[in-house]
Parts: structure tokens; C-alpha cells; sequence
């Protein structure tokens, strides 16, 4: 295999799921390319990129707020009204001196979510002004090390689980948050199904290319 | 023009960008993050983050997950034994997702890595690497789910503390919260490109 420089090599992609080499194909707006061998997505074709996840961060980032500031769950129990919302589980955590298991919590569900969607404004507004190069490769090295420990989805399934346990014991009432939260999860899923991280790197590569600063 | 080998090429495991395998220190072309350049260390640092977590899954076992207070009556049953308890009130669906989360996944993921581990370096059988590929990106998907039992715990402490009723967190959460976090920590530190080479 011969090629030019190496710079070249961002005509390559290799699949997450099977480590094959494909080079990339120019694809219709709004389709996916898939990988041959074993049908994991390798890269999408987003023309409005920049302007779809910009609104998309924005969007799940009001629906954050939203799963924060109210109570995700209430129960009554034995005539006595108690609930939760989402910092109490870390803080409660803290006061009965778990500081291990706080932290975690903390930063898997709060910190690092909140975190991600931050970043994804800043990066995609940044790169919508066409300014600070340096300050987008930056944030897009932090997004990629944090991404994976960002565990919003699995704590909504274990809201529910939790609550499955109470029932018979409890009358139990959603909070606005609950579907906040629901909200939040969903577009963070489709966000991470639909925005590749290389995709904005090469975002990045073709918007600082046009006009280097 | 520069030639390259097809299987020279690796990609960065933070902004996944491909890189040609200089194999002593490879420092990714588009991030500048270093991309595991002792393949030796990269090994013994998954293998040591591995180790503490199957000692830490230990008392993670023993010790109570979960401590319900009732009227002065206090009452801690452990991961296993919550299992069984849900099992037996009749709630199949919840004592199944607690057991694959905390029992089943766990166990599973130090299996596959262990087995990673030893198949990269000596190699068993006519294994395909498609598969050790897939495995080890299925045990990243995975992984982190079984962190559920120890949110469960979180928010069940943290919603019922009544004068006469109060949840509460026990040992074994702390315990499970670092296995399941070196487990992760396992996984990144595990240099793909073993499984290529030894295939």
C-alpha cells in the first residue's frame, strides 16, 4: 500500500468493532457507511453537522438541567413523603461517609455528562465561528478520554430497578425530572450513534484547511 | 511517497485516527496522545489493574450490599443473597437483572480479559481474530452495566431514611464500585494490537 504523506492516512478508517482497514468512500448526505466485514458503522455524511449537533448538545443540555432540578422520584412510605433528585444520591452517599463510592457516582452520573454535553457546545460553536483550532483539538482529546465513563443511561435503568424493589412497599410518583433524565438519555444516545468523534476531527481538518489562522 | 504495510496500521484509541505502527513510541499524528508504546507494560498494567479487581470482587461477595433498618431491627444481605430474596418475593425479572449485572457480567468480563491476556501471548488452538476483536469490544459495551447494582444501592440510600426505616449502603458497595472501576480500567489499558500480532 502507497501512499502520498501521511496525512493521507484520514482517507483510512479502521472499524472500532473488528479492527479491519477501510478506506472511506465519499456517501449521500444523511446515509452511513458500514463496515464490510462485520456491519458495525464506520462513519456517517452529515452536511448540517456542525448546525445538528450543535442543537442536538444544546437540546440535551436544557433537558440536563431539567433532570436536576427537580425530583426525579417521590415515594410515600408508611404516611411519610420522601424523595430524591439527582445530586441527593451522591451527597447522600457522602453524608453516611461511602466518600469511594460518592465519588464515583458523582462523576459517572453527573460530572462527566454534564461534562460531554459542555464540551459538544463549545467544540461545535467554536467550529461554527471557525475560531481557536488549538482549544477544539484540546477539548475534542478530553471528550474522547472521557467519554467512555459517562454512565447516564445505566443510572436510569437502575432508577427503575430500584423502584421495581419498592413496589408493595411504597406508593411511588415520577418526578418531572424522571422524564427529563429520559429525555437526556435518549438524546445522548443518539448523539453517540450518530456523531463519530472522527467526524468532528475531520470537521475540524476541513474547516481550519479553508481559511488557516 | 512513503510505503506502508496494511498491517502496520493502528488506530488511536481516543480520537481514532489511523497511524502507521512505529511500535517503540507511536504518538498519534492528529492528538498527540501517546497510543500504549511499551506493548510489554501495556500488558502487565491490564494484568495488575485486573488482579485488583477480582481481589476486590471478593469482598465485594462477603461483605453486606445492603443494610435495611426496621424499627431498630437491622437487616444486610449481601449481593448474593438479595438475589435469592428478590427471587423468592417473586420479582424473576429484577433478581435476573441484578444477577447478570453484578454476578454474571463481572465474572464474565475477568474471564474474557484473562483469557485475552493469555491467548495474545500464547496463543490456543486456530482461534480467528475477528472474534477476540468482537469479544474485547463487546466486554467495552458491557462493562460498564454493572454498575447498576451499585446505583440501585445509591438511590435506594438516598430515598429512604425515615426515623424507622433506613437503607443503607454497606461495605460491599465500596468493594464492587473499585472492582467494576479497575475492570474498566482493565479493558482501556489492553493494547489491541496484541490481538492482531498474535494472530
Amino acid at each position: 500500500m502507497k501512499i502520498e504523506n501521511e496525512d493521507m492516512l484520514d482517507n483510512y478508517i479502521i472499524c472500532q468493532m473488528c479492527s479491519t482497514l477501510h478506506e472511506e468512500v465519499p456517501i449521500a448526505d444523511g446515509s452511513r457507511a458500514c463496515c464490510s466485514s462485520c456491519g458495525a458503522v464506520l462513519y456517517h455524511h452529515d452536511r448540517r453537522l456542525i448546525e445538528n449537533g450543535l442543537s442536538l448538545s444544546i437540546t440535551g443540555f436544557i433537558f440536563f438541567i431539567i433532570a436536576n432540578s427537580f425530583p426525579l422520584v417521590k415515594i410515600e412510605i408508611l404516611g411519610h413523603e420522601q424523595f430524591i433528585t439527582l445530586s441527593k444520591t451522591f451527597v447522600a452517599l457522602f453524608e453516611n461517609e461511602f466518600y469511594i463510592v460518592g465519588m464515583l457516582c458523582l462523576f459517572l452520573i453527573f460530572l462527566f455528562p454534564l461534562m460531554i454535553f459542555l464540551f459538544n457546545i463549545i467544540i461545535f460553536a467554536l467550529l461554527k465561528l471557525k475560531i481557536k483550532k488549538e482549544m477544539v483539538k484540546d477539548l475534542l482529546i478530553l471528550l474522547g478520554h472521557i467519554k467512555p465513563w459517562s454512565m447516564s443511561e445505566i443510572f436510569l435503568v437502575s432508577i427503575l430497578v430500584a423502584l421495581v424493589k419498592l413496589i408493595g412497599y411504597a406508593q411511588i410518583n415520577m418526578g418531572l425530572s424522571f422524564w427529563g433524565l429520559i429525555i437526556f438519555v435518549l438524546i445522548d444516545l443518539y448523539i453517540t450513534r450518530t456523531i463519530h468523534l472522527s467526524e468532528i476531527w475531520m470537521l475540524r481538518k476541513r474547516i481550519f484547511k479553508k481559511g488557516e489562522i | 511517497m512513503i510505503e506502508i504495510d496494511r498491517d502496520k496500521l493502528i488506530r488511536c484509541p481516543i480520537c481514532e485516527a489511523v497511524n502507521i505502527d512505529k511500535s517503540d513510541l507511536n504518538i498519534c499524528r492528529r492528538c498527540d496522545s501517546t497510543i500504549n508504546n511499551k506493548k510489554e507494560s501495556s500488558t502487565q498494567k491490564s494484568w495488575a489493574y485486573l488482579i485488583t479487581a477480582i481481589i476486590a470482587y471478593i469482598p465485594a461477595n462477603l461483605y453486606p450490599m445492603l443494610e435495611t433498618q426496621q424499627f431498630s431491627k437491622s437487616e444486610s444481605s449481601t449481593i448474593m443473597g438479595g438475589v435469592v430474596m428478590l427471587w423468592e418475593h417473586g420479582s424473576y425479572p429484577i433478581a435476573l437483572v441484578i444477577f447478570i449485572a453484578s454476578i454474571v457480567i463481572p465474572i464474565s468480563k475477568f474471564l474474557v480479559l484473562i483469557y485475552l491476556l493469555v491467548s495474545v501471548k500464547h496463543p490456543i488452538g486456530s482461534d480467528k481474530k475477528i472474534d477476540k476483536h468482537k469479544l474485547y469490544y463487546l466486554t467495552e459495551i458491557i462493562g460498564p452495566w454493572s454498575m447498576i447494582d451499585v446505583f440501585v444501592v445509591a438511590i435506594l440510600a438516598a430515598l429512604i431514611h425515615l426515623s424507622n426505616i433506613q437503607i443503607l449502603a454497606g461495605t460491599a458497595s465500596t468493594a464492587f464500585a473499585l472492582s467494576v472501576f479497575f475492570t474498566l480500567l482493565s479493558a482501556h489499558a489492553f493494547d489491541e494490537r496484541l490481538i492482531k500480532e498474535s494472530a
